[in-house]
């Protein structure tokens, strides 16, 4: 970062550009977060004006012995696995079959990015057509090919393995774009010099793309993973949570509960709950980044 | 080799497929007559199902259904207005951090950076209820104002991060040019870095555009009737008489409509490093 030289000229600081930024993130980001944590340290009435009367931890006690909180913790753990790790899969795969100049490869990269672009509502709808037990395609082509026709949203499990499947096809192209962006940064001379050495494909990919391709997929699934612990616009649409409470994520129970049972304080500390799964999960996720740079540093 | 390429192709094909088939789905519903529907699934046009534009032409007017007109019109502006705010903020913050030397305490330049893009990290729902609280005693509530002041903080961390990248680019020594000519520092910014950022400003427009667009929780909870937006009036359709597929369809397809406009216009902008950054 270079500087213009600026001692001697104190009035000039950078504050004037800062200031509708700062002022944006104060009054919409962090004093609703210190509301929030008020919140959850209170009773809250809505009769004669707002009034917060201090209950302790209360709320916090309630939350950790709610069977149904650990329920969502669980269901959003289990969507933000099993979904990253799909898309990480199926976004190498696409990006290696692309990495290759072909014919039609700009096409097809800009098909495979468009459904990461689209209103999640609409592709909440969507699925939500497709999975319907008695008018959608996906249970009319198993019985024209004499399978058993699928509970795609009820039952015990199949309705998170739907919402799993929507999201996968939701984000694959997320980690498409940035995997097939990092193969075409490493630098040609280094895959044609293994390959003059005789190494097979999958040598390559074991041994010259994949190490050099790490520090992007690192940053690739710990964005992915970060955002999707805030699932909720398809689960909204696909399940409503349910059926019960069996495919609630954490930010769909936070607004059933603050705002459909109108239990505010009690909906904020579940918000809270995801806010601190979200810090851990980054946590993990940076340490994980700087083993694996000591691990080339010192191999 | 050959066959090589071949199952190269066979292989991306395959994903081709899977991802148009939803689409390709919502956009034959929309044009089937609720029978169409109902009885099952009908796959091809004129041979399954004689098409129609009746669910088109009803929510367009309005007729039995609610039009889309309103809802159109507040996410359109909701979009442009809150996205206008977030560039010119991030713009200007970017230039600040990238241009300064700034202490804060113990802070410095990356950790104000640092401090502003990390925001993007925090789910919406730990701020959105205290905002639906705020908004009731300032009025904001179900009001256009109120969703461009949150969706553009919501986009503030994003269009700093791309701002701050692209501000690299810009050469110093057309800014220290115009520093000897005697033009002040907003001066600068607005008459000789912003134009040579363009491209950089354009791609982050979109994107923030997209965001509001896209976006649902915030304006789930902050409103109910006059700032609707399009994915809540879409939302909305759950309960009403079961779910008319077919204008759910068109609706849906309204929806999307603009951004997929958006990304095909303007692909070569959306380079990795700004999708990378739309996740921040």
């Amino acid at each position: 970062m270079i500087h213009f030289p600026t001692p001697g000229r104190s009035r000039e600081t950078a504050r004037p550009f800062l200031f509708p930024a700062v002022a944006l993130l104060l009054l919409f980001t962090l004093f609703p977060f210190a509301f929030t944590v008020a919140l959850t340290l209170s009773r809250v009435s809505l009769v004669g004006g707002l009034q917060l009367q201090f209950a302790g931890a209360s709320n916090w006690v309630r939350l950790v012995t709610d069977g149904r909180f650990w329920t969502s913790v669980r269901n959003t753990i289990a969507i933000v696995l099993a979904s990253v790790s799909l898309e990480f899969v199926l976004g190498m795969a696409l990006a290696l079959l692309l990495y290759a100049p072909l014919r039609a490869g700009g096409v097809f990269r800009v098909l495979f990015i468009i459904p990461m672009t689209l209103t999640p509502i609409a592709i909440g709808y969507m699925w939500r057509m497709i999975y319907d037990e008695s008018i959608g395609p996906l249970n009319a082509i198993l019985r024209e090919v004499g399978l058993v026709p699928v509970g795609w949203v009820s039952g015990t499990h199949m309705p998170l393995v739907s919402i799993i499947i929507t999201n996968v096809w939701h984000w694959t192209p997320f980690l498409f774009v940035l995997l097939l962006a990092g193969l075409r940064g490493i630098p040609t001379e280094v895959v044609e010099a293994a390959q003059i050495d005789g190494a097979s494909g999958v040598q390559i990919f074991r041994y010259v793309l994949m190490p050099m391709l790490t520090p992007t997929a690192l940053a690739a699934v710990l964005l992915r993973s970060l955002e999707a612990f805030k699932i909720v616009d398809e689960i909204f649409i696909i399940t409503g949570g349910g059926p019960g409470t069996r495919t609630e994520s954490l930010t769909l129970q936070a607004y059933y509960v603050g705002l459909l049972s109108f239990d505010l304080a009690y909906g904020a500390t579940v918000a809270m709950g995801l806010f601190l799964l979200v810090v851990m999960a980054a946590m993990v996720f940076l340490s994980i980044t700087r083993r694996t740079r000591e691990g080339e540093e010192h191999p | 080799m050959r066959r090589r390429q071949v199952a190269r192709y066979a292989l991306l094909a395959l994903w081709a497929a899977v991802v148009l088939f939803p689409l390709y789905w919502l956009v034959t519903a929309s044009f089937k007559d609720p029978l169409a529907v109902s009885q099952g699934p009908r796959f091809v046009p004129w041979i399954d199902f004689e098409p129609t534009l009746a669910a088109w032409s009803a929510i367009i007017r309005g007729v039995e259904k609610e039009s889309v007109a309103g809802p159109l019109l507040n996410s359109a502006l909701v979009g442009i207005f809150s996205t206008a705010l977030a560039v010119a903020g991030g713009a200007a913050a970017a230039y600040g951090i990238s241009r300064y030397r700034i202490s804060v305490g113990p802070l410095g330049n990356a950790d104000v950076l640092f401090w502003i893009v990390s925001q993007r990290i925090m789910p919406p729902i730990v701020t959105a209820l205290a905002l639906f609280l705020m908004f009731r005693v300032a009025g904001l509530l179900d009001s256009r104002l109120g969703l461009v002041l949150v969706y553009a903080t919501f986009n503030l961390p994003l269009a700093t991060w791309l701002m701050h990248n692209f501000y690299r680019q810009v050469p110093l020594s057309l800014e220290e040019a115009a520093k000897i000519d005697g033009a002040s520092r907003g001066h600068i910014l607005w008459r000789v870095v912003l134009p040579v950022s363009a491209p950089g400003l354009a791609a982050t427009a979109l994107l923030c555009f997209i965001f509001a667009w896209n976006e649902f929780l915030f304006a789930l909870i902050l409103t109910f009737d006059h700032a609707r937006t399009m994915p809540i009036l879409i939302a909305a359709q759950h309960n009403q008489r079961g779910i008319e597929w077919w204008a759910l369809s068109a609706m849906s397809l309204i929806t999307i409509a603009p951004v997929v406009a958006i990304t095909l216009a303007l692909q070569r902008y959306l380079t990795s490093s700004v999708l990378a950054g739309s996740e921040m």
